[in-house]
């Protein structure tokens, strides 16, 4: 059952060990290794700055194909960001971008069969959405002082329900980062366990006769149409990702609604 | 012989400006129809799919929730109230869930509705100068 276990494509395995922290292992310490989720995020690093420096290293007026490609995603982030935090946030553009490539590489490494998804780790995408709102705190603090809190206060509320509204606003404000990473790590692990499954159904099915192997095609056609809607959900998540951290950038350089 | 030229020259003068004034207009009305589709393609890409639509608001929706109720606990966790701040701070995360779902819609609605009088309100701007 080994080949059609749905969840085992997402095992981390250690392949080399680094060392441990915190006293020996054993002894509370914890062991530090390199998984194959650190070698696919190293991967996805490398394939990405090769590309756009080999892609770009021509510095064609007329660009060839694969120059264009790297212009049409840089001007595709480009605009989102100045659609969406202004001119002024054209100074996160090299992190939007950044993250729009790493996700969207992390993805598209997944779709590839026997490929280990880093964003279906709720580790990976937590630590990006975690240090997108760390930093659009951290730079509206700095850009606006005690001005970023009226990002809490709404105008026009009676007082006397002024400290419930603030509440709920903290509340709402502390879940985005939650809700940005649960929905890259939950789109991702339930679409590649879907994948799975109907994979799996062709390999049982076609143990079983004849017959099984004329049912094993209805599964066979629902996986060919998983794996398109796989692409688009993988390309769709990398450019939602980097919007709202675009808008939540906004929230920085402007606070107050 | 020596008029023709001349006259043929001023003629190109004439059209000259003809031809720069009507390049202007052209260059002016290209740059409209780029802005116009750049706008367009930009929303395109905006226009979320159904199903993405549904999983923003429901993550939304949850996320905020999961953090009252987690923030509740650790009050109690801290203070000792077990069950109280977290029934309260859940109840403040479900309005905080509803807030920001709304505030999803709302975004959603303003993009949708860009759609309709953007083009409509360039002429007019210009109507009304």
């Amino acid at each position: 059952m080994a080949g059609t276990d749905p969840i085992h494509q997402f095992n981390i395995v250690e392949l080399f060990p680094i060392g441990t922290i915190g006293g020996s292992e054993g002894e509370g310490g914890i062991e530090l290794a390199f998984t194959n989720a650190g070698l696919f995020m190293v991967l996805s690093v490398l394939l990405i700055s090769s590309y756009l420096i080999l892609s770009t290293s021509g510095r064609g007026l007329v660009p060839n194909r694969w120059q264009l490609v790297s212009e049409m995603l840089y001007e595709f982030v480009a605009n989102m960001v100045r659609s969406s935090a202004g001119s002024e946030g054209m100074r996160f553009f090299p992190l939007v971008f950044s993250l729009f490539m790493f996700v969207l590489m992390g993805n598209m490494l997944g779709m590839f069969p026997y490929f280990f998804t880093v964003t279906a780790h709720i580790i990976v995408t937590g630590a990006l959405a975690v240090f997108v709102i760390g930093l659009v705190i951290v730079y509206g603090v700095i850009r606006n002082g005690f001005g970023f809190l009226k990002l809490f206060v709404p105008s026009g509320v009676p007082v006397a329900i002024l400290p419930l509204v603030v509440l709920i606003e903290i509340v709402s404000f502390v879940s985005r980062p939650v809700s940005l990473s649960v929905r890259l790590f939950a789109n991702m692990l339930a679409g590649h366990i879907t994948l799975k499954v109907f994979a799996g159904f062709v390999v049982m099915m076609s143990s079983a006769g004849l017959l099984g192997w004329l049912g094993a095609i209805l599964p066979l056609g629902m996986t060919v149409a998983l794996t398109a809607l796989e692409f688009l959900v993988a390309a769709l998540q990398a450019y939602v990702f980097a919007i709202l951290t675009s808008m939540y950038l906004n929230d920085a350089i402007h606070p107050g609604h | 012989m020596a008029r023709s030229p001349r006259s043929r020259g001023s003629g190109e003068e004439a059209e000259g400006k003809g031809v720069t004034g009507d390049l202007a207009a052209r260059i002016a009305r290209a740059r409209q129809e780029r802005a116009a589709q750049e706008a367009d393609t930009s929303r395109r890409h905006g226009d979320m799919t159904g199903m993405g639509r549904a999983l923003r608001f429901a993550a939304e929706f949850m996320a905020a929730i999961i953090i009252g109720a987690l923030i509740g606990y650790t009050i109690d966790f801290a203070l000792g109230t077990t069950p109280w701040a977290m029934i309260g701070m859940l109840m403040v995360g479900f309005a905080a869930g509803v807030l920001n779902v709304v505030r999803a819609a709302a975004e959603a609605n303003a993009a949708a509705a860009v759609k309709g009088p953007a083009p409509r309100a360039v002429p007019d701007e210009e109507d009304d100068d």
